[in-house]
């Protein structure tokens, strides 16, 4: 490092375009997390399923998702797709990428909550005249969820950092983009990139303590 | 006994005082090693053979370049973002990668004269309709991050209002975009637009006028305060002109009139 002198003043002038970065960063995040948990439920649901069609599709997806790196992931929904002729605009493509993979982490996460659950809880819920749904969305859930939060929302950092990749198809506008957009310009490659690495260290931060507080507000007994 | 620590004491100081004078000019002679950053998804500049060995104008410069210090070339592949960080960190020497000189970049690396000027051309499918720069008014652009024909177009993007512009990080990502139709039109150097358009590796694929950009000249890059380096790059471009090697070059990597790298009306 003794050949390079920093430039503060000029790169935190870069501030206010690199946070503006953070927040569509984050909002990728919430968003790939959101639908991530949506489909995981099914996908859990269906690795655990009698029906042949239902768990090989549910098991394909959690096999792709978890052992192929994400960046492939995330190239393959723009890259991969616009081969067959469906463009997808960066902005999307990043998003089903991340969401993608996060279904199929959290597929595995929920169903090891579900197994947690004694089957007795089920049946006793039948008992009191449930439906098997009502058991489900009433009993079982809102336990699993208790048990699994811990692991939603190391998921939910990883999501956050994941969105980094969206640079490789295009995306300018999140806080990567922005990054080495102002990295290719002024090749101030050492304070732009420590400052967005300080960001995204704040974002992972705020991520963990207000999902801490929302666990201690949710699940009290 | 006293006297002899002392004048030890004196003569230890003096060497330690002494400052290290050996600069990144002697570096490279001293290793018998010239490590160039080279951009090799950039033809004709810089690419691969079928042996998947480095070629191209910068190629060849490098080791023009090499010849001249009499030691020994080592191409250090190098995408677009990468050049100045591969300079810093100490993993090349010199960056011989078609780098345009703007005074943002001067602030922090150091330029040699132009050894080579860009023009910048309009690279579209056939089935886009689009016929000249000015007909990209509201279409999907796009171009690598970072290059002088970028920065440019998204500038106009953006005056423009409509439209979109993508910044892919290397050239062969701009070109899978185009053919995809992820997006209509690129503007890139004269030369990549050519040669791509030339060796019908991407279907379709049509030069459709010029972009109104200034000429973009390119230097090799050193780091800013090696300026005995950059003195020796200063002579090496100027030499490569002189004795005709630059013409050679251009005839044999691009062809045809190779461009003045001189500016009317003004010194360096």
């Amino acid at each position: 490092m003794l050949n390079y002198t920093f430039h503060w003043r000029p790169a935190l002038n870069a501030l206010p375009d690199m946070l503006s970065g953070a927040l569509v960063s984050l909002q990728i995040a919430v968003l790939s997390m959101v639908i991530g948990v949506v489909f995981a439920v099914f996908l859990a649901l269906g690795r655990q399923s009698s029906n042949k069609l239902f768990y090989g599709f549910s098991t394909g997806w959690v096999e792709l998702a978890r052992n192929t790196p994400a960046l492939f992931q995330v190239y393959m929904t723009y890259f991969g797709l616009g081969s067959f002729g469906i463009q997808l605009d960066s902005y999307v493509a990043l998003l089903a990428g991340i969401a993608f993979n996060n279904a199929g982490y959290l597929a595995e996460t929920f169903r090891g909550g579900l197994r947690a659950i004694p089957h007795t809880q089920t049946r006793a819920a039948r008992s009191l005249g449930m439906s098997a749904p009502q058991a489900f969305r009433l009993i079982v859930l809102p336990q699993m969820f208790r048990i699994v939060f811990y692991p939603m929302s190391n998921q939910m950092v990883w999501a956050l950092l994941m969105t980094s990749l969206g640079v490789t198809v295009g995306l300018n506008t999140d806080l990567t983009g922005v990054t080495q957009d102002l990295n290719v310009r002024t090749f101030r490659t050492f304070e732009y990139f420590a400052l967005a690495a300080v960001i995204y260290y704040l974002l992972a931060k705020l991520i963990t303590l207000s999902s801490r507080l929302f666990a201690w507000r949710l699940f009290r007994y | 006994m006293k006297l002899r620590t002392v004048a030890a004491t004196l003569l230890l100081g003096m060497i330690a005082a002494m400052p290290a004078k050996a600069d990144k000019l002697d570096d490279i002679i001293a290793s018998g090693v010239l490590r160039c950053a080279v951009t090799l998804d950039f033809p004709p500049m810089g690419s691969r053979n079928e042996k998947n060995e480095p070629i191209g104008f910068d190629v060849d410069t490098c080791h023009d370049l090499a010849k001249a210090l009499g030691v020994k070339a080592e191409i250090v592949e190098t995408p677009f973002p990468d050049r100045i960080p591969a300079l810093v960190s100490d993993r090349a020497d010199v960056g011989v990668a078609s780098t345009s000189d703007t005074l943002e970049r001067a602030k922090t690396v150091g330029f040699s004269i132009p050894y080579f000027a860009f023009k910048m051309v309009v690279l579209t499918r056939d089935d886009t309709g689009i016929d000249s720069y000015e007909s990209l008014k509201g279409k999907k652009t796009g171009s690598t991050a970072g290059t002088f024909e970028a920065i440019a177009l998204e500038k106009d993007v953006k005056a423009w209002g409509g439209g979109s512009f993508r910044p892919y990080q290397t050239q062969a990502d701009v070109f899978l975009a185009l053919s995809q139709g992820q997006i209509d039109a690129t503007v890139v150097t004269n030369t990549v637009a050519h040669s791509v358009a030339k060796s019908g590796k991407y279907k379709g694929f049509v030069v459709k006028g010029d972009a109104p950009y200034v000429t973009d000249y390119v230097s090799l890059i050193g780091l800013r305060q090696e300026q005995g380096l950059l003195n020796y790059l200063n002579l090496f471009v100027n030499q490569q002109v002189r004795t005709g090697r630059y013409k050679e070059l251009f005839e044999k990597w691009v062809g045809g009139e190779a461009p003045d790298l001189t500016v009317k009306g003004v010194y360096y």
